[in-house]
């Protein structure tokens, strides 16, 4: 197809021409399907987890000569002063007995209050655990690849969490692996609010690994650099207390905020069922969730 | 014939892999599953490696592969790395009927021009990726896209390089 007339050959000049229209018949079924996953996002679910449990082997395999490679490196480093680091968890862990004693009675406590107000707590049980494993590296969006899929329970629109706080909800599933909606997509909307105080704020991702969080009202800015911004559970699709992200920065009606758990370092990531199902599933009727 | 006379040794008998006309087809898809590798990036600024291997190859020679294969390579690209399925369909193919239709025009060719092409459609890509963004509920502001470009443009001659030594390794030259 290089140059404009390849000679004289009447065979030649045909095949130019058809190879010409292969290609534009190959733009015209990408623009096709182009459209199809971006108005109905559910079409292609199948195939996309396809695709993924064909890869799920290989990142899984990778991740844990990876993990080990780098385990190597860490645990090699943590020889290096130890004294220095065994005087200063001593320490610190003195500190959180204290504090531990202080949260039971907190704990004890709640469930006398909780007791006499009837309140009803659905317990939130784990579904399924895995393991990040990959990630999109090369796009403005912001999934992560989980090791386990559909033959662990897990589906479309699940939220996933690790012990270290919210990771995001699950988009995609294939048998064995699924790919996850992390918290930092800007596409992912979390409610939530302020540990100290209460305030709901709104957490929506900023595609570069941090958060944007605005308070619900207009007003002063209440944030402070170091504040934790739990999950509050309105809507019902995450569940309520998960630790999103620490403040470390303010700007003018917000603050810009670092999730808690790291898809970098977060070892196991926990599949739960939708906090209320009822709730996200009389959602997802009325607004067609798009990935 | 200076050049030949100049590489010397064993030029008789040697002729192109059997599979060699397999070749750029097959290591696009593997630029593709890059993908697959436990990279945790936190920013995703990783090159769209896929496509850059793509426009490599295409740089260096003008049939590669038959034009219509970029529509079924850029649905791997797609169904790997998450894109949305067709978006790597549409530009793969366009990429390379862009890419004739300029063979058309220009009378001459260097590095420099080769780059700047690259860079060009390594720009058209990322725009695309942040408007596809944005339609599906990621509205991001437009300078996120900068870095990655960047990054992309500047690994471009990398990825041109290492295709050049695989063309040389596939004909045996």
């Amino acid at each position: 197809m290089a140059t404009a007339r390849p000679g004289w050959s009447r065979r030649a000049q045909y095949g130019l021409f058809f190879s010409f229209l292969a290609v534009i018949a190959g733009i015209v079924v990408g623009v096709i399907l182009l459209t199809l996953s971006l108005v109905a996002p559910k079409t292609f679910n199948g195939v996309r987890g396809a695709a993924l449990d064909v890869t799920a082997p290989i990142t899984g395999a990778l991740h844990e000569v990876a993990a080990t490679a780098g385990g190597m490196f860490s645990g090699a480093g943590n020889y290096w002063d130890a004294a220095n680091q065994n005087a200063k968890l001593k320490r610190e862990r003195q500190a959180m007995l204290h504090r531990m004693v202080e949260a039971k009675a907190i704990f004890q406590e709640n469930r006398q209050l909780k007791a006499t107000l009837q309140l009803r707590e659905r317990e939130q049980n784990t579904l399924a655990v895995g393991r990040i494993v990959g990630s999109s590296f090369n796009s403005p969006r912001r999934f992560a690849i989980l090791s386990t899929g559909s033959t662990d329970g897990v589906r479309i629109g699940m939220p996933v969490r690790s012990p270290d706080g919210l990771v995001g909800r699950i988009i995609d599933v294939g048998a064995l692996a699924s790919r996850v909606l992390l918290v930092s997509d800007r596409a992912n909307i979390v409610p939530a609010r302020l540990l100290r105080g209460g305030i709901p704020v709104i957490s929506q991702g900023r595609g570069d690994g941090t958060i944007d969080v605005r308070p619900l009202e207009v007003g002063r800015n209440p944030f402070k650099r170091g504040d934790i911004i739990i999950s509050s559970g309105t809507g019902g699709l995450y569940p309520p207390l998960v630790p999103i992200a620490r403040v470390v920065k303010l700007d003018d009606d917000g603050a810009i905020a670092l999730p808690l758990a790291d898809p970098a370092n977060t070892s196991f990531a926990m599949v739960q069922p939708p906090f209320e199902p009822a709730a996200v599933a009389a959602e997802s009727v009325l607004t067609p969730e798009s990935p | 014939m200076v050049r030949a006379a100049l590489t010397g040794r064993h030029r008789i008998g040697r002729e192109p892999a059997p599979y060699a006309p397999y070749v750029p087809a097959a290591s696009v898809v593997v630029a593709s599953l890059v993908a697959a590798l436990p990279i945790i990036s936190a920013s995703g600024w990783y090159p769209d490696f896929g496509f850059l291997v793509l426009i490599g190859w295409r740089l260096l020679r003008a049939d590669p592969w038959p034009a219509w294969w970029a529509a079924p390579l850029g649905l791997i690209n797609d169904l790997f790395t998450g894109y949305p399925i067709g978006f790597s369909v549409v530009l793969w193919s366009a990429s390379m009927l862009a890419l004739d239709l300029i063979d058309r025009r220009t009378m001459w060719r260097d590095y420099w021009t080769e780059w700047l092409l690259a860079a060009v459609l390594v720009a058209i890509d990322q725009w695309l990726q942040w408007r596809i963004a944005a339609m599906t509920g990621a509205r991001l502001p437009y300078f996120t896209i900068v870095p990655p470009l960047v990054i992309s443009i500047c690994v471009f001659p990398v990825v041109a390089w290492v295709v050049s030594r695989i063309d040389a390794w596939r004909l045996r030259r």
